[in-house]
């Protein structure tokens, strides 16, 4: 379900994207003698949802904050629509930094007149407009601290989305959130790109990058592992495992055939990747049957999302 | 400046601790110097000759114009009270991570601090105003001689007005420096009505040092010397108190300006 509004989602973004939202040259931040972001540069496209994943501690929530200027960093800079960041700017940007932060004494209404009065985006009726979004309206009299973690982080939502800002800088956007919830807000992620809004959105969810994001940036460690287009960097393979008396020269004669890109050997089984969609299990049984081979077990699996991920970010 | 004071003025409206420190301090200033006369009339209205007597030299020490000096020295007794507030004020937003939401949101940090700095002039403001309240009810119930000028030392609205900003920026300097409510709380109270106080005493009387004057506190406490009825060192040294308000004014102003200089700065610099 949620993967076909994804799919719908991605079908109205276009290829290219000339214009960068966001541009980083060589971040840098150090907390003491831990580097928690190393020369870290990449741009992200008008009109994308650019996921920065990574594994907990990779510096996602560091380098956002970094752009919201809640952190300065060691080196480096980055430009928002091409100028310098200031206060201005964030302004236009709707945000959720790691944590709801808000007054815990003050209702939904209360704390989003904050924002409002800080940020200029949208007026009263907007606030409610937003609450109904998130549907917290019939708690919005309700004081912060009386809600449920999922409740501040739909709070969190319906604050960044006041105004209707064209671009949203989202960390971690599902965290706290019940299954409902999750899909709820990333139809929301879609629904808003579809609209044309930039997002920009850190999550450790493999699954949810894919769902949601047209772009990504891979951080491990505080250094880029890669960047681009979600379907290219987490493309999916077609993996083939078989066996047979003789692993050795089951190897040596797949190896030699050269149709698989990567043929190893691993706890008595041959495993041949071929590029996604492109395997052929009746190819590999006839081509072994005719050298002389008999295979006693055959098996097609893809490679999963997960398995790519831990391969980019694995030591 | 509008929409920050309009800002602060969204957090704190709510907030049910800034009405209660607001309705124990509007308690707490007439409280007092109803005390203090009391004590003052209890004195006086003896039979003894000392009582006479110092009706006779010193006056009603809560009649005009004297009021206005009176009511502000025993006021300024409680600004620890309205500190309260300043102090969770700020470590709210450390507490609840909003200075860093607020700069998020499109305050640049120095919007941030300018909002804090306002929050400290408004409850400066409100503490005064109660404060000249009761000064001018004191006053005119207190002022049996027709002639008494009512306004002749009103300039100690000025004073007690300085002397609140002054100790009410150092709370903040506290809550900001360390964060953390209670801990502020206790080293702010600590410092205040014990550590100072009793270092300024020993450095005087000990050691015949002066340099306790500029202390933090001591340095705008002298703004606001005890009234010569409740002066223990005579007359001279009531005198000698009064003619140095004037170089403490200078000293407050100075610690005021390198508090908040200082503060803006740190708050530049820092990771939020």
């Amino acid at each position: 379900m949620v993967r076909t509004i994804a799919r719908k989602g991605l079908s109205s973004v276009p290829k290219t994207h000339p214009l960068s939202v966001l541009s980083l040259q060589n971040i840098s931040k150090s907390y003491g003698k831990i580097r928690a972001l190393s020369n870290l540069s990449f741009d992200v496209p008008e009109g994308s949802v650019f996921g920065v994943l990574g594994p907990n501690g990779s510096g996602k929530t560091t380098l956002l904050s970094i752009v919201l200027d809640v952190l300065k960093a060691d080196g480096g800079g980055f430009r928002w629509f091409g100028e310098p960041g200031t206060p201005g700017q964030r302004k236009k940007i709707g945000s959720l930094l790691e944590t709801p932060n808000f007054y815990h004494y003050l209702s939904a209404i209360n704390n989003l007149k904050i924002t409002q009065s800080i940020s200029g985006r949208g007026g009263l009726n907007d606030i409610d407009d937003v609450l109904r979004k998130v549907n917290l309206y019939d708690r919005r009299n309700s004081r912060f601290n009386s809600y449920s973690l999922g409740m501040k982080q739909r709070l969190a939502i319906a604050a960044a989305l006041l105004g209707d800002p064209g671009v949203l800088v989202l960390d971690e956007p599902t965290n706290g959130l019940d299954p409902v919830g999750i899909a709820e807000i990333r139809e929301l992620m879609l629904e808003l790109n579809r609209k044309g809004h930039t997002i920009i959105m850190a999550s450790h969810l493999l699954d949810e990058v894919e769902k949601v994001c047209t772009h990504v940036a891979i951080l491990k460690k505080g250094t880029l592992i890669t960047t681009g287009n979600v379907d290219d960097v987490l493309v999916d393979e077609d993996i083939v495992e078989i066996s047979a008396p003789g692993l050795d020269a089951l190897l040596a004669l797949m190896k030699n055939w050269g149709a698989a890109q990567k043929v190893s050997l691993k706890d008595n089984r041959v495993y041949l990747v071929f590029p996604k969609g492109t395997a052929r299990p009746e190819e590999i049984n006839r081509y072994c049957f005719s050298q002389g081979i008999v295979l006693d077990h055959l098996l097609i699996k893809k490679q999963r999302l997960e398995a790519r991920f831990f391969e980019l970010t694995s030591n | 400046m509008f929409d920050i004071a309009k800002t602060e003025w969204l957090k704190m409206k709510n907030y049910r601790a800034f009405w209660w420190v607001m309705g124990i301090t509007a308690f707490t200033y007439p409280g007092i110097n109803y005390m203090a006369l009391y004590g003052y009339q209890n004195l006086t209205e003896q039979r003894k000759q000392a009582g006479k007597f110092v009706k006779m030299i010193i006056g009603n020490p809560f009649s005009f114009p004297e009021a206005w000096h009176s009511v502000a020295y025993f006021s300024s007794l409680f600004i620890f009270i309205p500190a309260i507030v300043i102090i969770m004020l700020i470590t709210n937003e450390y507490n609840f991570k909003t200075n860093r939401q607020n700069v998020i949101d499109g305050w640049s940090r120095r919007d941030f601090m300018t909002g804090k700095l306002i929050d400290v002039i408004i409850l400066s403001g409100l503490v005064t105003l109660f404060y000249a309240l009761v000064a001018f009810a004191l006053g005119v119930s207190n002022t049996d001689d027709p002639l008494a000028s009512k306004w002749d030392q009103i300039y100690y609205i000025g004073l007690f007005a300085l002397q609140s900003f002054s100790q009410l920026s150092l709370a903040f300097l506290t809550g900001f420096l360390v964060r953390k409510s209670f801990i502020a709380l206790a080293i702010f109270s600590f410092y205040f009505i014990i550590a100072e106080p009793i270092t300024v005493k020993v450095l005087k009387f000990k050691y015949h040092s002066e340099i306790g004057q500029f202390f933090p506190r001591e340095i705008s406490d002298r703004l606001l010397p005890p009234p010569e009825f409740f002066s223990k060192f005579g007359p001279e040294a009531y005198k000698a108190a009064l003619a140095q308000v004037q170089y403490h004014v200078y000293y407050t102003i100075a610690l005021v300006a390198l508090t908040w200089l200082f503060c803006f700065w740190m708050n530049d610099r820092r990771d939020l």
